[in-house]
């Protein structure tokens, strides 16, 4: 019978696995960024180069931030609540700064890219 | 003394000469791509200061219009490049939003700006091209996924 759940287990965790593989699980990393108070929490993400990766942005914020940068070329909304992945292109040494252009007093964060 | 103020504006404006202005036009890597009568009003309207293609004008030479130029050129690339449009497409979000930005500024009659209109009449758009950018920007915004 014990045996039986366990299988049950591993199968609904492979099939989960499978699943999420396609849309998220692929080899790229993936980078985790909160607006929250005018701040971006971390400012600082340190990131392998040549080596494209996944920046989500998550905001707790009361009104939509933009997630901007001009040196990525990216410019992405948030909506209160909202959470949104932002592809990265692979990326030579670096610091790569981004900021809110909605709250241009939000301090700015950077990627440092090694 | 009232006579030399002449002579010293005219010093100043040599002067003003001297101070570097670096008009570039970097490598474009990959244009936006869109049907042909939408590419010759952008590029009529808007490469001079969304694109590395700018034909700097005869005046972009002369201080101090040249730093205004400059710094239209240089605020408009960093906002929005036609020419690097592949690295807005590499996220389908940026291109979204750049489009979706592109339909509400046309639209609105808000760019190109008054002034430039003013100086370059090809870049004077009508109600119907107005209509006809932003309907195909908006369209291609769909397109373009989250
Ligand atoms: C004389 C130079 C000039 C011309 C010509 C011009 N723009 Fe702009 N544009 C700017 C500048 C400077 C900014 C940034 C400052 C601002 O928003 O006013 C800008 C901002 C923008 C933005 C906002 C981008 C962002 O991310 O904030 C869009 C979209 C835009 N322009 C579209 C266009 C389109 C479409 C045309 C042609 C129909 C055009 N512009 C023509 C100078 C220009």
């Amino acid at each position: 019978m014990r045996f039986v759940h366990l299988v049950t287990f591993s199968a609904v965790l492979l099939a989960v696995c499978a699943l999420t593989a396609q849309t998220e699980c692929s080899d790229s990393p993936i980078f985790t960024i909160r607006a929250e108070a005018g701040h971006f929490t971390p400012s600082q993400l340190e990131v392998a180069a040549n080596q494209p990766f996944t920046v989500r942005v998550t905001s707790a914020e009361k009104t939509p931030i933009e997630f901007e940068s001009f040196e990525l070329r990216r410019e992405r909304v948030v909506r209160p609540g909202e959470t949104i992945s932002v592809n990265m292109p692979p990326l030579g040494p670096g610091t790569y700064k981004f900021f809110d252009d909605f709250h241009r007093d939000t301090p700015e964060g950077a990627i440092v890219v090694k | 003394m009232a006579a030399r103020w002449p002579a010293a504006a005219a010093i100043l404006i040599v002067a003003l000469q001297l101070m570097p202005v670096h008009r570039s036009n970097p490598p474009a890597t990959a244009d936006l791509s869109a049907p042909p009568e939408i590419s010759s009003m952008l590029r009529d309207a808007c490469y001079d200061c969304h694109s590395n293609h700018t034909r700097w004008p005869w005046y972009s030479a002369i201080a101090p219009v040249s730093w205004i130029v400059y710094r239209d050129v240089a605020e408009g690339r960093r906002r929005l490049n036609f020419s690097d449009w592949d690295a807005y497409a590499s996220d389908p979000g940026t291109a979204r939003r750049k489009l979706t930005q592109i339909a509400d500024l046309v639209i609105a009659g808000k760019m190109a700006p008054w002034y430039y209109r003013a100086l370059h009449p090809r870049a004077r758009l009508d109600p119907a091209q107005r209509r006809i950018i932003a309907r195909w920007a908006a369209t291609q915004a769909q397109g373009a996924g989250r």
